[in-house]
């Protein structure tokens, strides 16, 4: 690579120029410490040492300087309305809507904490039921965009290296069109008159069963929910599979493995990690949807996303939706450290 | 920073001089003509925001959101607008139009006396369906019997939708079933439930806005909808040149109601202009401009003769005394009632 300030791309001038600085600060603080070492006696030496730092600590400034703003836009915009979410689930809804009083001057009006809605929570089974079926779906769909997006991440994985950037931009490209025109288009194509609805049911016709309803139905909302979220499985996948050595399944192949062996020996297990990550990043935002079962849906395909946008506008009880929110976070959060868990054990294997 | 306030000083000048009125109205509820002919009147000028339902518009007010000099809430969302004390009250002195109303839609339970409101429209939530389609299958369009008796569900099977809204299903479950459409009998709402229930098989989805559409295209051929949504549904499948028309049915046992009115908000600043508007909409030819659009029901009797023959005689937008007399205004839920209605409606999702 050629050493040539002028050639260098912004990024590594940039990174240059960093540890430049990082280098400038730690001679500095080398200096002052030669400066303060007489100020100690002997027992404050080792808590003076523990103090000054090795030199990733002295890069520390920089790295808050980088990872800074994304930590505040977290701390501002994911924590503090988490918790703002806690402290309204132990409140009580206000009377038009929104949350009533914690203090309040009249005594008779109806304020403090409560921890009522956890209790109505667990009061029906019902909603342990929605959460089973929203479970029950989330998993459907992660198994369904693993199945369809696993040969094509190979596909693409295994191609020649020019044309692996195009066909990446191909799966990415329907982001370029706005998440609910794609839905209402698909309430068109699985209407009734349309092709897929005919053809079914022509089948179904010469087979001599009735009809059925494509739109409307679970079939709909499982379609639209892996549609969507198929390139969420495709390109975690792909980036998985590219960084596989192919050396090692010549080495499989000479020693006698079969195409199945060597995929199923391994391929699959090297590309575990891949498998989880995708799937996580497809099973959490399909457990939070509730735009697909709304549009496309019929009279059963009530999702927890549903119930907990519901809570907030026509039932107007916000803390009972603070809590359904909070306990699919916590399941959510589960599945995460299950996920990684297990992608961890994946790659011991590997 | 000083040319900055300047600036600023000058754009509130250029507002106060040019009198301009600020409304927060539905989306497509007042006609162009009838703005454009207000304006012109009273030398103003008249600036509109657009709100789809009575909760987000009451969440945009909670949020803060100022300035609107009238607003158009439904009879629910108007009665805690008045007891936030979030209303101005009318000077019915500057209101001489206001007898045009028919009395029927006055002093409402929601604000007896009418202090603070105004009659501009209603909606009713009824049956719409495809005429064809029911004359062929031999079905009755009069009662809510054709979308909960299984004996005429089994004709339309999966082609039917009723309203996504807890409380309009409700209603017209408890109506069908003898009760009121404000019943809040526990026991009663589980009656309402299991006839849902029971019903939701055949039904192919619980729709709120797209059953105009399916109408239109005929997938869908009976619904449970909003008289203005199963009007504009019937125009659009004309304007398509389907050859069947979609009409509506008023059920005999009742159906529900939803009035809009006028109201002033406290943080209006020309509540002058506002009187002026009020006054200017109640007179019988702008009312009837509205209904002439979208076909919604009119609570004007000066507008009547203005409005086209075809929808001042269309007995679900103009319903005779004795379908009147079992329409019903929805009135708010207390916050327990909403949370077991939630629950009963989770399980009427579910099963």
């Amino acid at each position: 690579m050629s050493e040539n300030p002028t050639r260098l791309s912004p990024a590594a001038r940039l990174s240059r120029w960093l540890k430049n600085v990082a280098s400038a600060a730690r001679a500095r603080r080398q200096a002052a410490e030669k400066r303060n070492l007489h100020l100690g006696n002997e027992h404050s030496e080792p808590v003076a040492n523990a103090g000054s730092a090795s030199a990733a600590v002295f890069r520390l400034p920089v790295k808050w300087l980088v990872s800074g703003p994304p930590f505040i836009f977290l701390l501002l915009f994911f924590v503090a309305p988490g918790l703002i979410m806690v402290l309204a689930s132990f409140r009580y809804p206000g009377e038009f809507g929104g949350l009533a009083p914690v203090i309040s001057v009249d005594p008779n009006a109806l304020h403090g904490l409560t921890l009522e809605t956890y209790g109505f929570f667990f009061s029906d089974l019902i909603y342990a039921e929605i959460f089973a079926k929203s479970f029950l779906v989330a998993l459907a769909a992660t198994l369904t965009c693993l199945v369809m997006a696993y040969p094509l991440a190979l596909l693409i994985a295994r191609s020649p290296k020019k044309s692996r950037d195009p066909m990446v931009l191909l799966v990415i490209l329907p982001f370029a069109s706005n998440f609910l025109i794609r839905i209402y288009a698909w309430m068109i194509l699985l209407g009734p008159q349309a092709v897929p609805s005919l053809l079914v049911n022509g089948l179904l016709g010469t087979l001599g069963m009735a009809p059925v309803h494509l739109l409307f139905s679970p079939f709909a909302v499982l379609v639209a929910l892996v549609y969507v979220h198929l390139p969420f499985m495709v390109l975690p996948l792909y980036t998985n599979l590219e960084k596989h050595d192919p050396v090692l399944l010549d080495a499989a192949r000479d020693l006698g493995a079969n195409a199945w062996q060597r995929f199923w020996r391994v391929t699959f297990p090297l590309s575990l990690p891949g498998i989880f990550s995708g799937a996580t990043l497809v099973f959490i935002p399909v457990l939070g949807m509730f735009a697909i079962p709304d549009i496309l849906g019929g009279t059963g395909d009530m999702l927890i996303g549903n119930l907990i946008k519901e809570q907030f506008l026509g039932t107007r009880d916000w803390p009972f939706g603070s809590t359904l929110s909070i306990m699919l976070t916590i399941t959510v959060l589960a599945c995460v450290w299950l996920a990684a868990r297990l992608g961890g054990m994946g790659r011991r294997h590997a | 920073m000083r040319s900055l306030l300047l600036c600023i000083m000058l754009l509130i000048g250029n507002a106060r001089a040019e009198n301009v009125l600020y409304l927060y109205n539905w989306n497509n509820y007042i006609s162009d003509e009838t703005v454009a002919r207000f304006e012109k009147q009273c030398a103003c000028r008249v600036m509109q925001d657009y709100y789809s339902d009575n909760e987000e518009m009451l969440a945009k007010l909670a949020a803060g959101a100022s300035g609107y000099d009238i607003i158009v809430p439904t009879g629910n969302a108007m009665e805690s607008l008045i007891r936030q004390k979030a209303l101005r009250p009318l000077d019915k002195s500057r209101l001489p139009n206001l007898r045009n109303i028919n009395p029927a839609y006055l002093n409402t339970a929601f604000d007896p006396g009418n202090r603070f409101s105004v009659p501009y429209a209603y909606t009713l939530s009824l049956l719409g369906y495809n005429a064809e389609k029911m004359r062929e299958q031999g079905l009755p369009t009069d009662t809510w019997a054709v979308i909960f008796e299984p004996k005429y569900l089994e004709k339309v099977k999966g082609r039917i939708t009723v309203l996504d809204s807890q409380r309009e299903l409700m209603a017209a479950a408890l109506k069908y079933l003898g009760y009121s459409a404000n019943d809040t009998d526990e026991l009663h709402w589980k009656q309402a439930r299991d006839l849902i229930i029971r019903a939701k098989p055949y039904w192919a989805a619980f729709n709120a806005s797209s059953y105009i559409k399916e109408l239109t295209v005929g997938d869908i051929w009976l619904v449970h909808g909003y008289s203005n949504d199963i009007f504009q549904a019937n125009l659009d499948a004309q304007k398509a040149g389907r050859k069947f028309s979609i009409a509506s049915g008023i059920p005999k046992e009742g159906a529900v109601l939803a009035l809009d009115s006028m109201v002033l908000h406290k943080t209006g600043p020309r509540p002058d202009l506002a009187h002026q508007f009020i006054n200017f909409m109640l007179d019988g030819s702008n009312s009837a401009e509205l209904t002439n659009l979208i076909g919604s029901g009119n609570p004007n009797r000066d507008a009547l003769q203005y409005i086209h023959p075809e929808i001042a005689q269309n007995p679900a937008i103009f319903p005779d005394p004795q379908h009147q007399m079992h329409l019903e205004m929805l009135r708010d839920l207390n916050r327990h009632q909403r949370r077991v209605l939630s629950r009963i409606w989770t399980e009427i999702k579910l099963k």
